[in-house]
Parts: C-alpha cells; sequence; structure tokens
C-alpha cells in the first residue's frame, strides 16, 4: 500500500539578511493514512518549517532546492500551485498554536466553519449551517447553535482551539496537522483538547500529524515518533520503543531533560549549547558541539540515517549512548 | 471623537440644507450694502461686492466637503485595491508599483496641481484628478505593508489550505483585516485634501469666483483684513474648525479600530 504522504529528500532554503538559511536539509519521511505521528524538536529544528513546507505554505522569502512530496502517490511539486491547492485542501486541514491568529477577527466563527464547505465543496447555506452545527458538536462546544454566530473574541482559548478544529474538519481531511496546537493553552484545557484530537483519531479515522516540543503529549498520542534537528530528521521509530531505548543522543538528552514526577530532582538535566547556525556550512554531525558521546568520528562527517534496533537514528555511536551517558563527566547539568 | 462627529455632522446639514436655511442668493450682488458687518439682517456680514457671507459660506461648505471627501475616496479606492494586489501578489507588479509610488512622491504637489489645472481647466474636477493621481499612493503604502503582515497570518493561512478562491481569500480575510489603518489615516487626508482646495483656489486654481467657496472667499477678503477683518477670518475660521473636528474623528478612529 501506498502511503498517505511520502516526503522524499525535501530541501527547502530562506532568504535572509544573513545569508541562506537551510531550513530543511535532506528530508525524508512517510505517513501512512489514519497514523499519529509526533515531529519534535527545539525552537529552530524545522518542525513547522517541515509543515509548512508540506502544505505549501512557505514564507515568499523561502524555496525548494530538492526533493519531492507525493500525497497518496501524486507528486505534489510537479503539478501547479493552484492543483497543489487542491489536492492539500481536499486532503488535509491544520491547526495552528495560537488560537487568537488561527480565527479571522472580523468573521463570526459559524461563518469561518461553513467557508469550506460552501465555497469549495459548492454547498448551500443550508446544508452547511447544519454540517457546521455539526462539527460544533463533534468538537464540544455547548449550545453550538447560538456560537454560531459568535465571534472569535467573544470566546475563550479552549474554544476557540475547538472552532479552529471544526475549521479544519469542514474539509472532510483525511489527515490533520497540528501545529503545537496546545501549547497556548493552559494544562487542563490542554488536557481536554489532547483528548479531542485522541476521540477524533478513534471515531472519524483521522490521521494526525502533531508537531510540539511536549514529549509527554507525543508519549499520550502518537504511534511514531520523528526527532528534528538541525534541519534534519535525525531518529525515526515507535514512540514507545524510542521513548524507551533511544538512538540518537539527542533523543537520549531530550528525554532526560523532561521531569519525572516519581524522582525529586535540584535540578533539571539540560542540553548545553545551542542549536548550529544554518546559514554556515555543517562539519560533521550537527549536534556534535553538545553531545556527551562525541568521538573524532563525529566531527569528521555527518553521519547519515542508519539502523538501530528497527528504528532508525542518524549517529555513529547509536548502541553505545546509555553506557557512554552515565561514564562522561561532561554536560551533567544537576541530579548531585 | 463624538465632538468632532457633532460638528462635522452641524456643519453637513447646513451645507445640504443650504437654499433652506437661507433664501439669499450666495452670488447675489448689493453694492450699495458692501462690507457690512455682522447684523440681524447679515449675520456674519457682507463681502466686497454686498453678497450675503454666512450663505456663501453655507453654500461653500458644499463645495469644499464634496470636493474633500470625494478626493479622498477615489484615491482611498484606488490606493486600497493596488496595495492589496501588489502586497498579496509581490513579484515584478509589487516591484513596478512600488517604484511608481516612490516617483509619486518624489513629485512635487503644486506643481502637478498647476499643470493639471491648465490642462482640464480651473475647478473642481482637477483638483480631484490632482488629489487622486497623488494621493493613492499613501493608501497603497499603507495595504501593502498591512497585507504583508496579514498574509503570514494563520488564518490566512488555513483559509489557503482550506482551498477557497484568492478571490475570496483577499475580500473576506485579508482585506477586512488590513483597512482599519487606511480608514483612519482617510480621515486626517480629508483635512489635507479640505487645505489643497483651499490653497489652490487661494491661488486662483481652483474654484472660480463667483461660486462661493472657502479659499476663494479668503483670497477675496484678504485686502479688507486690517478693517473688515472678519471677511477673510470667518472662511479661515470654517477650515479652521473643519479640520480640528476631522483629526478628533481621526483619534477617535485611532483608538477605536487600532489595537
Amino acid at each position: 500500500m501506498k502511503p498517505f504522504l511520502s516526503v522524499d529528500n525535501l530541501s527547502v532554503e530562506i532568504e535572509t539578511s544573513r545569508g541562506l538559511l537551510k531550513v530543511l536539509r535532506n528530508v525524508s519521511f512517510e505517513i501512512d493514512s489514519g497514523a499519529s505521528v509526533g515531529i519534535v524538536g527545539e525552537s529552530g529544528s524545522g518542525k513547522s518549517m517541515t509543515l509548512k513546507a508540506v502544505l505549501d505554505l512557505l514564507p515568499s522569502t523561502a524555496r525548494y532546492t530538492s526533493g519531492e512530496i507525493y500525497l497518496e502517490g501524486v507528486p505534489l511539486l510537479s503539478k501547479s500551485p493552484k492543483e497543489r491547492r487542491a489536492l492539500l485542501a481536499e486532503k488535509i486541514g491544520i491547526i495552528f498554536q495560537d488560537s487568537m491568529t488561527a480565527l479571522n477577527p472580523v468573521l463570526t466563527v459559524g461563518y469561518q466553519i461553513m467557508e469550506a464547505p460552501r465555497f469549495r465543496l459548492g454547498w448551500d447555506k443550508n446544508k452547511a449551517r447544519a454540517r457546521a452545527i455539526e462539527l460544533m458538536e463533534l468538537v464540544g462546544i455547548p449550545e453550538a447553535e447560538k456560537r454560531l454566530n459568535a465571534y472569535p473574541h467573544q470566546l475563550s482559548g479552549g474554544l476557540r482551539q475547538r472552532i479552529a478544529i471544526a475549521i479544519a474538519l469542514a474539509g472532510n481531511p483525511q489527515m490533520i496537522f497540528c501545529d503545537e496546537p496546545t501549547t497556548a493553552l493552559d494544562v487542563t484545557i490542554q488536557a481536554q483538547v489532547l483528548r479531542l484530537l485522541l476521540d477524533l483519531r478513534e471515531k472519524e479515522n483521522l490521521g494526525v500529524v502533531f508537531v510540539t516540543h511536549d514529549l509527554a503529549v507525543v508519549n499520550e498520542i502518537c504511534d511514531k515518533l520523528l526527532v528534528m534537528y538541525a534541519g534534519r530528521f535525525i531518529e525515526s521509530g515507535e514512540v514507545q520503543k524510542t521513548f524507551q531505548n533511544p538512538g540518537h543522543p539527542y533523543t537520549y538528552s531530550l528525554l532526560k531533560s523532561a521531569p519525572d514526577p516519581d524522582v525529586p530532582v535540584h535540578r533539571l538535566f539540560s542540553i548545553l549549547g545551542e542549536p548550529p547556525d544554518l546559514t554556515k556550512p555543517l562539519q560533521g554531525c550537527p549536534f556534535a558541539p553538545r553531545c556527551f558521546a562525541v568521538q573524532d568520528n563525529c566531527l569528521a562527517s555527518e553521519p547519515p540515517i542508519i539502523d538501530t534496533k528497527g528504528a532508525h537514528a542518524a549517529c555513529f555511536h547509536s548502541s553505545e549512548i546509555v553506557k557512554m551517558e552515565s561514564l562522561s563527566t561532561i554536560n551533567k547539568g544537576g541530579q548531585k | 471623537m463624538w465632538v468632532g462627529v457633532a460638528i462635522l455632522g452641524t456643519l453637513a446639514i447646513l451645507a445640504i440644507f443650504a437654499p433652506w436655511i437661507t433664501h439669499t442668493d450666495p452670488t447675489a450682488q448689493d453694492l450699495s450694502n458692501t462690507l457690512l458687518k455682522p447684523s440681524i439682517h447679515h449675520i456674519l456680514g457682507t463681502d466686497d461686492l454686498g453678497r450675503d457671507v454666512f450663505t456663501r459660506l453655507i453654500f461653500g461648505a458644499r463645495i469644499d466637503l464634496a470636493v474633500g471627501i470625494l478626493a479622498v475616496l477615489f484615491p482611498f479606492i484606488f490606493g486600497t485595491t493596488l496595495g492589496l494586489l501588489a502586497g498579496w501578489f509581490g513579484g515584478w507588479f509589487d516591484l513596478l508599483l512600488m517604484r511608481i509610488v516612490d516617483v509619486t512622491i518624489a513629485f512635487p504637489f503644486y506643481v502637478l496641481a498647476i499643470a493639471f489645472s491648465l490642462v482640464f481647466g480651473a475647478g473642481a474636477k482637477s483638483i480631484i484628478i490632482t488629489i487622486t493621481v497623488v494621493g493613492w499612493v499613501a493608501y497603497c503604502r499603507i495595504v501593502r505593508a498591512q497585507v504583508l503582515v496579514v498574509k503570514e497570518l494563520d488564518y490566512v493561512h488555513a483559509a489557503q489550505l482550506s482551498g477557497l478562491p484568492t478571490k475570496r481569500i483577499l475580500g473576506r480575510h485579508v482585506l477586512p483585516n488590513v483597512i482599519s489603518q487606511a480608514i483612519t489615516f482617510s480621515m486626517s487626508d480629508i483635512v489635507l485634501s479640505i487645505l489643497a482646495i483651499v490653497t489652490l483656489s487661494f491661488l486662483g486654481l481652483g474654484v472660480a469666483d463667483p461660486t462661493p467657496e472657502w479659499g476663494a472667499m479668503i483670497q477675496e477678503g484678504q485686502a479688507y483684513i486690517l478693517q473688515e477683518w472678519w471677511v477673510p477670518f470667518i472662511p479661515g475660521f470654517m477650515v479652521v474648525i473643519v479640520g480640528f473636528s476631522l483629526s478628533l474623528i481621526g483619534d477617535g478612529l485611532v483608538k477605536r479600530l487600532i489595537k
């Protein structure tokens, strides 16, 4: 079976005043229909840019320099912008981080939900209205019919995010891309929205791609994990397996920096240093300067994605990292 | 803001109902009663040809306000449309348009105004054309800059991704969210355009005598400024009041529309 979405060797550059920024470097991944995939990484690692690149929403200063995106086997980048947009619109919906900017402040939420059915699918107003109410009930908005005529600023953050989900669902997509959808919400609302996304996954058989830096969220709702660093995927694998047995020192460090409620610590573990400047050419593994397991060959060349225990990690020393970390004296953030 | 609306509204009502408020003809001369002081018969006195100043003032308001509003409406429409398209589509169209904007801004306004009044003849028409030709650039720039911000916002991205036609995205999602600054600017722009009309008429390039117009009235009255000072002062004061009330409205709109 063909994967729902397949990205092959995709590279994107952005022109900035400091020079060309290589935001995505030869990114390849596959997502099956109905799958739920979490993409994690720190700010600037290229997670949101991956979403934008796939969805053809790159800023005007960015351009594709290599690669191809296949949506159900159809190569998107070879199509005209118009055809590309039509194909994407039919299959994929999106939810953004900030529900304040994700909704148009001058239109009622009902209107915004009805827009795609009415003006893309060509439904009449009453049918679209009925569908909007149905969707609002589906995403758990009480008094849906009354709220149809509300403006975004009249709703709370949690409700706005639910509306955003309803808008994303209105076009009957098969997959929803979520760009840190819970980051701007408080914890209880976060849990509700995650619960909702989980329900939708089951009920509507909806695929979910989740961009986040919250590992707990990934653990809760994703099956597959993709880790990004410096514009590249450095590790991919099943969530459970990867959490127990990370193949890349970066993933290992990320997992270790997440606080464990059962273990009291004075200082959280943290990864020292900062990600590399992507306007400059890279020498060796981009994570090497911050890595506890760094060895000579790491500095010489960038590791390809190699197979480790059924998962893939771009590291020369995947098999030894746990041992290496316990031995190393550098980069111990805390736990004294 | 409401003070401004009240002043301007009163003035607009006076202007619209001018023929019913005063039964005097604004151009009727009475050479035996020239340069009278304000009195019961002539609330604001008479000018050098014995014409009633109050009558001329409110008939003049018709021309000044109408031209002022039209001379903002046309540039507003052109500038906003072009700015919207330039900001959204970018590319060579944007580049070309912005260079035209630069050239227009660099060109001295009154030189252009004199040239147009020679071509089209002095009068309200050529004033409106001149101000439109020059004025659209400000709206174009304001709207374009806003479009560049809004087009990267999530709801515009979401609208694009949901496959809506570009016309609808521009009309429903972009335009309503970029227009408030242009509207606010248009309020202060009306002041400027009324000033331009008054100035041009004062210079004899605008509305010609005997049609009542404030700039022309100031110009006719300036010879008497030492003895019968109210003749030039009153139309001048009207310009100040209109400018003041429009500024109040503009400030009020800034507070309301731009957060």
